[in-house]
């Protein structure tokens, strides 16, 4: 009976559909036995939702999943807990106001007669397994006042405490400064060799290559492959996660850039959730006539830059000129007077009041001017015309034209109401975050058409994209953003999506230009 | 000459150590309610309610089994271990009618989703309205009362019952916290020191109190939020009952109309001042009390001087009485306006948990 | 159509919420008569009969005939004093209401209330008119005042300085909530019982205690001491022998007045994005902390005008030591909006239909062996189903979302959302969890 099996985990043929989209297809990924295992991927690959069917928090339509061998079905966390498999979630599932200890043993606690915990037994075991694997925590300090990297041990602690033997970490290193992410890789190379195995969900492809044993590629919900790390490049890498022949040509002319819209100088904005900096010493200008792209995988400090441009956020140094006026510290209000309009990153948290009715939307930013008012009193009557008149031009289609509810309004018409509110305001500077986000085919057309058509007509538009294809083709100027910083910028006709790829992934990053 | 010592406690201080406990301990131990349903994750905004229930029901508790005969024989006989065995059921009573009660916003809460605050109002609006309802009916006034005697009689501990004369003079601590006291008081602090231990030393507590922090943590660790949610209010409700009742027998003569004057929102600004936590709340109790029974009873309090006068220190003063009395609720807000920043609720209270947003 | 005939089926949808709650309440209140008269040895099966009736019925009681059976009629004396105690509900609705709209939980109307109470008596009753008894008794004392007033002025400022009072005292939870953070509820309640400690300080120091009749000890004048009162605006002539006056009408302009505020001005279209969806309204440039403080406010001035109203109207005196409990006008607030789903003409006819159950408890009391408080027990049924009726709403409108979706959208469904809605679905339907929410900006 020493046929032990080569895989200690593996999942054949797994499919997942969410309504309208294969999140998975026909994918297989097979875990051996004391490896690290890298699942790579783009925003949006399939990684996690693979990693949410392992875990047992979506069941698969298609595909079997075998543990040592044996097919598992899992049906929720407790049954991967029982068969050892364990997850560091990329947002940590700790309890910030309890001690280090008790988050390691809560849901797993050994207790004594009437249901007292055995605390001392616990730190016993605890003490052990931080030391065996090298893992530096305090035990009676608060999660909220010990740094992210400890939070991460306590994560991984909980599941050696728990006896997992396999180790999921989604995206361990977005969150961790390069010192505490140099001591993860060491410990991940402890786990794997004290008989863990480990997957290790990421997109960066130097952790890959420093860490991984092998590495399975996933791109669009489909597998591409898996690979020896030691028998592969970062390049080849990168065209295996974003290579594919680009889609949906957009046509436009050359840019003909004019003067200078928005400036930013050395601008900083502290992390709400971590200590330090979100976005750090951004410096860049946006001109008349171009669409400037920032490019790059999400969270790593676009959010933050656009609410501190907008006046959603305050910058904690640096500046902000807008058509020669200083708006580092203004607010929302006169920035949208100095020359600012905004199609934000989430519709439906900032860009819409969602119990609104459509036209009520249209103004939301307008409806002090004396064209939708008098006296106080709202003009309904040109709220409606110009309601109707956008929603002529712009294509918003809803159940009830003017008066629809816009909840109850598709994605893509919300969307297109936003844009088509924003660019009605004919301000010089347009910011665009993730305009054509969970949007289909005919709208994102639309819209890319009328961002470069404000192009054409003499505006600046800032687009914030984590598409590839979106930045490709869109933009006459693209920066890239890693970790905060504007680590290269390019132009989109002299690189390639690989090349863009190896830095967005931080494989590759410009020296700072003078 | 008497020392300062003496001058001290051969004034007030025996009335008013007796009975700043006589009102910290009910708002201690409905604070303690509001501490367990907030740290498993339900605002219980219907504590004021709950008292006003569990006053209800152990009230017509003592006056139903009062015309028992039984415990007037026991009475009689001047058994008062058996009286006091009485007043612990009729605890035991209103905390398991306090906790049936508080099921109604478990319901909405937990399994409905409702808005707490609002489920909370009901409740509020819906106890005293019920408990006049039925107090009308049964005792034809809007007082509900004992059917015989009064709560002095029935459950005060008396210098008698350790064999003092009627004319000596015991010692001052047996004074302040032995003669003239309710056994229920330290009945409540116990409830109160065991249910506070549970909540840190237990498998239970610790569970629950992370249902309250982080649901969507303490489901991926096999944790049945629900659940604990539901055994928060539960004890919620029933130590809110334990202080309803034990509020009417010390503070209104064991007497039930609709009403606990508030007490019950006080209990939760108590909570919020003791930062949901057991020692900020006892203190936090204590200090509240105080403050009640100044409100109460200032022109009355005094100390002795060298000569062995009176001196009305409070009274002296001239302020009005009403001063005193809504210096709680000004300072509670004042003290939350500058504790706000630090104050630490609990992170997920308020928001209904829906297994699927993971 | 007109123009919020948009609104017809949501709020079709909100009337039938609104009416379910309002049956299983009264059902509610049936059902606990027919258990005590069950219990009860001295209810009979009639009595319980009668009781029913009465719940559903008592606004149409015209007492007993000569065989002791309940008879039923129109009731002008009764329809009048529902009107009468219908002013402050719709107010103090009104006020609950107004600031839902901005995602505030105003449980802080019953101080308001007083606020206003306060403010108005003493503005009602120092101000003298140089008639009334209270005049007299000045005058016989060697007090007389020194300036007299056209009553008019006496009614319009007292009037005036209550719904100022009650703005300032509503102002105050909305400045704690806005620049410290303080959550709305807890300030409302602490500012609750100040103002009931505070009235009763002001009135116990004050001359206004009522010494001209001996057994009015612990009440303050009644207004028509100082011939000051309410105009009876000719609604006497209608509903004779009742306390009806012109304030139900006075109510009603005001709830029209909040009515044309919400939807037709700016400055309402500001306060119900606030509320609606904060964030969004900050993206838009809207100042939120502002339109809190307003909020509250003027929250704050309809719970004060409700006070002020019901101890102006001339024949209603005011238990002046208050510090021990809250006046219930104020918390019947709650449900009043609640049930009208915060709509302000809504708030006029479920303020007319709680004081009517008000009514019918009377009813009760004097003629069954059963009491007024039933009513309380029914309208905390209704407010208990409210808590949850939004949901209930929202789930109708979800059905219906998704085929105004079906039918709008003539392309193929578009691909969802990458990442599901950041809230859960309960917590956009409550606007007390909404702003809850911790937030610096």
């Amino acid at each position: 009976m020493n046929d032990v099996p080569q895989y200690v985990i593996e999942m054949l043929h797994i499919t997942k559909e969410f309504p309208g989209i294969k999140a998975n297809d026909d994918i297989t990924l097979q875990l051996k036995k004391g490896e690290i295992h890298a699942l790579l991927g783009e925003n949006g690959a399939g990684k996690s939702t693979l990693m949410s069917v392992l875990f047992g928090l979506y069941q698969p339509e298609k595909g079997t999943i075998r543990k040592d061998g044996r097919e598992v079905r899992i049906n929720n966390p407790n049954d991967a807990t029982a068969l050892h498999i364990g997850m560091v979630h990329q947002h940590f599932k700790l309890i910030d106001v309890f001690t280090v200890l008790d988050n390691i043993i809560l849901g797993a606690e050994d207790v004594g007669a009437m249901g007292f915990l055995k605390r001392k037994a616990a730190r016993k075991k605890v003490r052990e397994l931080s030391e065996r694997y090298g893992l530096k925590v305090d035990l009676d300090a608060k999660i909220e006042d010990i740094t992210v990297g400890m939070q991460q041990r306590v994560e991984i602690l909980k599941m050696l405490y728990r006896d997992n033997e396999v180790l999921i970490f989604d995206e361990p290193t977005a969150v961790l400064t390069p010192q505490e992410i140099d001591e993860l890789m060491q410990i991940m190379r402890g786990l794997a060799r004290e008989g863990k195995s480990i997957l290790f969900i990421t997109h960066k492809l130097n952790e890959i290559m420093a860490v991984s044993d092998r590495v399975t590629v996933l791109r669009k919900g489909r597998y591409v492959g898996t690979v020896e790390t030691a028998q592969t490049t970062k390049a080849e890498l990168s065209r295996m996660m974003v290579g594919r022949p680009v889609q949906l040509e957009v046509e436009k002319d050359d840019a003909t850039p004019g003067d200078a819209v928005l400036t930013v100088k050395e601008l900083c904005v502290p992390s709400k959730l971590y200590k330090r900096d979100a976005v750090h010493n951004v410096s860049f200008t946006a001109h008349a006539g171009e669409i400037l792209c920032i490019a790059g995988i999400d969270g790593n400090g676009q959010t933050d830059l656009v609410y501190a441009l907008t006046g959603l956020e305050k910058p904690s140094s640096g500046s902000i000129t807008l058509m020669g006026q200083d708006v580092s510290h203004a607010s929302v209000n006169k920035r949208s007077e100095a020359g600012m309009s905004h199609i934000p990153e989430d519709r439906h948290k900032h860009g819409l009041v969602l119990d609104f009715t459509l036209e009520q939307n249209m103004v939301l930013q307008r409806f002090n001017e004396p064209r939708f008012q008098k006296a106080g009193f709202i003009r309904f009557d040109q709220v409606r015309s110009y309601a109707e008149e956008l929603i002529e031009q712009y294509d918003v289609r809803s159940g009830q034209g003017a008066v629809t509810t816009v909840r109850s309004m598709s994605g893509g018409n919300q969307q297109k109401a936003i844009v088509a509110r924003e660019i009605e305001r004919d301000k010089p500077l347009i910011i665009a975050v993730q305009p054509t986000r969970g949007l289909d085919v005919g709208a994102i057309e639309y819209i890319h058409g009328q961002l470069v058509k404000q192009r054409d007509a003499g505006k600046a538009v800032l687009l914030v994209s984590l598409e590839l294809d979106e930045v490709m083709n869109l933009s006459d100027r693209i920066l890239v953003m890693y970790e905060g910083e504007i680590v290269g910028e390019f132009d989109p006709k002299q690189i390639t999506v690989e090349e863009l790829g190896l830095y967005m992934a931080g494989a590759k990053r410009q020296e700072a230009k003078a | 000459m008497t020392t300062f010592f003496e001058n001290l406690t051969s004034g007030s201080m025996v009335f008013l150590i007796r009975q700043t406990l006589i009102y910290a301990v009910p708002l201690m131990i409905v604070a303690l309610a509001g501490v367990y349903a907030e740290r498993s994750g339900i605002i219980n905004l219907a504590l004021e309610g709950i008292m006003i229930f569990g006053a209800f029901i152990g009230v017509l508790f003592v006056r139903l089994v009062q015309q028992w005969g039984w415990f007037q024989a026991v009475y009689d006989a001047d058994n008062y271990l058996g009286l006091q065995g009485f007043m612990l059921l009729t605890m035991l009573v209103a905390a398991a009618l306090g906790a049936l009660f508080s099921m109604l916003l478990a319901f909405a809460a937990i399994n409905l989703k409702a808005d707490q605050t609002i489920g909370g109002t009901a409740l509020n609006l819906m106890a005293p309205a019920l408990v006049l309802f039925l107090v009308r009916l049964i005792a034809n006034q809007n007082t509900l009362q004992m059917h015989t005697g009064d709560s002095a009689s029935w459950f005060m501990l008396k210098k008698a019952m350790f064999g003092y004369g009627r004319t000596e003079q015991p010692g001052f601590l047996f004074d302040t916290f032995v003669n003239k006291v309710y056994p229920a008081t330290y009945v409540c602090i116990l409830i109160f020191v065991i249910m506070s231990i549970i909540l840190y030393k237990t498998r239970f507590g610790l569970r629950l109190r992370s249902c309250g922090e982080n649901p969507q943590a303490s489901d991926s660790l096999g944790i049945n939020v629900f659940r604990m949610r539901y055994a928060g209010v539960g004890i919620s409700g029933a130590l809110a009952g334990i202080g309803g009742f034990v509020y009417a027998l010390t503070t209104t003569n064991c007497t039930a109309n609709g009403d606990v004057a508030g007490f019950g929102f006080l209990a939760l600004a108590v909570m919020i001042f003791g930062n949901w936590k057991p020692l900020g709340v006892a203190g936090a109790a204590l200090l509240f009390g105080l403050f009640k029974c100044v409100a109460a009873s200032y022109g009355s309090l005094y100390v002795l001087n060298g000569a062995g006068e009176k001196i009305f220190f409070l009274k002296d003063l001239g302020i009005n009485t009403n001063f005193y009395r809504l210096l709680p609720y000004l300072i509670t807000l004042i003290v939350l306006a500058f504790t706000s920043k630090s104050s630490r609720a609990p992170k997920a209270e308020g928001i209904p948990y829906d297994k699927g947003s993971r | 159509m007109k123009k919020n005939s948009f609104l017809r089926s949501p709020g079709a949808r909100s009337v039938m919420a609104s009416v379910i709650s309002i049956l299983i309440g009264l059902l509610a209140g049936s059902v606990l008569i027919w258990i005590v008269g069950l219990v009860s040895p001295t209810i009979s099966a009639k009595g319980i009969w009668e009781g029913i009736r009465l719940v559903f019925a008592g606004l149409f009681s015209t007492g007993r005939n000569a065989a002791g059976a309940l008879t039923f009629g129109f009731n002008p004396t009764n329809i009048g004093n529902m009107l009468f105690r219908a002013t402050p509900l719709v107010l103090t609705g009104l006020s609950v209401a107004v600031a839902f709209k901005t995602g505030l939980f105003n449980i802080g109307a019953p101080g308001q209330y007083l606020a206003g109470t306060a403010a108005s008596l003493f503005i009602g009753l120092g101000l003298s008119t140089g008639s009334g008894p209270l005049y007299d008794w000045l005058v016989a004392q060697g007090m007389a005042p020194a300036v007299i007033f056209p009553a008019w002025l006496v009614w319009t400022l007292a009037f005036l300085g209550g719904m100022l009072a009650g703005a300032l005292w509503g102002a105050i939870p909305g400045l704690l909530k806005s620049l410290l953070n303080i959550n709305e509820v807890l300030a409302c309640i602490m500012t609750n019982w100040i103002a009931a400690n505070l009235v009763t300080w002001m009135f116990d120091v004050s001359n206004l205690k009522n010494v001209i009749e001996g057994t009015k000890t612990g009440y303050i004048y009644k207004t028509t001491f100082n011939n000051v009162a309410t105009s009876k605006m000719g609604l006497d002539k209608i509903f004779p022998n009742s306390q009806v006056n012109g304030g139900i009408i006075i109510a009603m302009a005001l709830a029209v007045l909040v009515y044309i505020m919400l939807t037709r001005t700016t400055f309402g279209y500001q306060l119900k994005a606030c509320g609606s969806n904060r964030f969004a309204a900050r993206y838009a440039g809207i100042n939120d902390k502002r339109n809190i403080v307003l909020s509250m406010a003027i929250a704050g001035a309809l719970a004060g005008a409700a006070g002020s109203l019901y101890y102006l109207s001339g024949n209603t005196e005011f238990f002046w030591s208050t510090y021990q409990s809250l006046p219930a006008a104020g918390f019947n607030g709650i449900p009043v909006a609640l049930l009208a789903s915060n709509h302000p003409i809504g708030v006029v006819f479920t303020g007319i239909f709680m004081s009517m159950l008000d009514i019918c408890g009377l009813q009760l009391t004097n003629l069954t062996a059963y009491n007024e408080y039933i009513t309380d027990v029914i309208i905390a049924v209704i407010v208990y189903l409210s808590a949850f009726s939004l949901l209930i709403k929202m789930m109708l409108g979800r059905r219906r979302k998704a085929a105004a979706e079906a039918a709008a959208d003539a392309q193929p469904a578009p691909q969802p959302d990458p990442q599901p809605d950041p809230q859960p679905a309960a917590a956009e339907a409550a606007p007390v969890q909404a702003a809850g929410e911790e937030e610096n900006a």
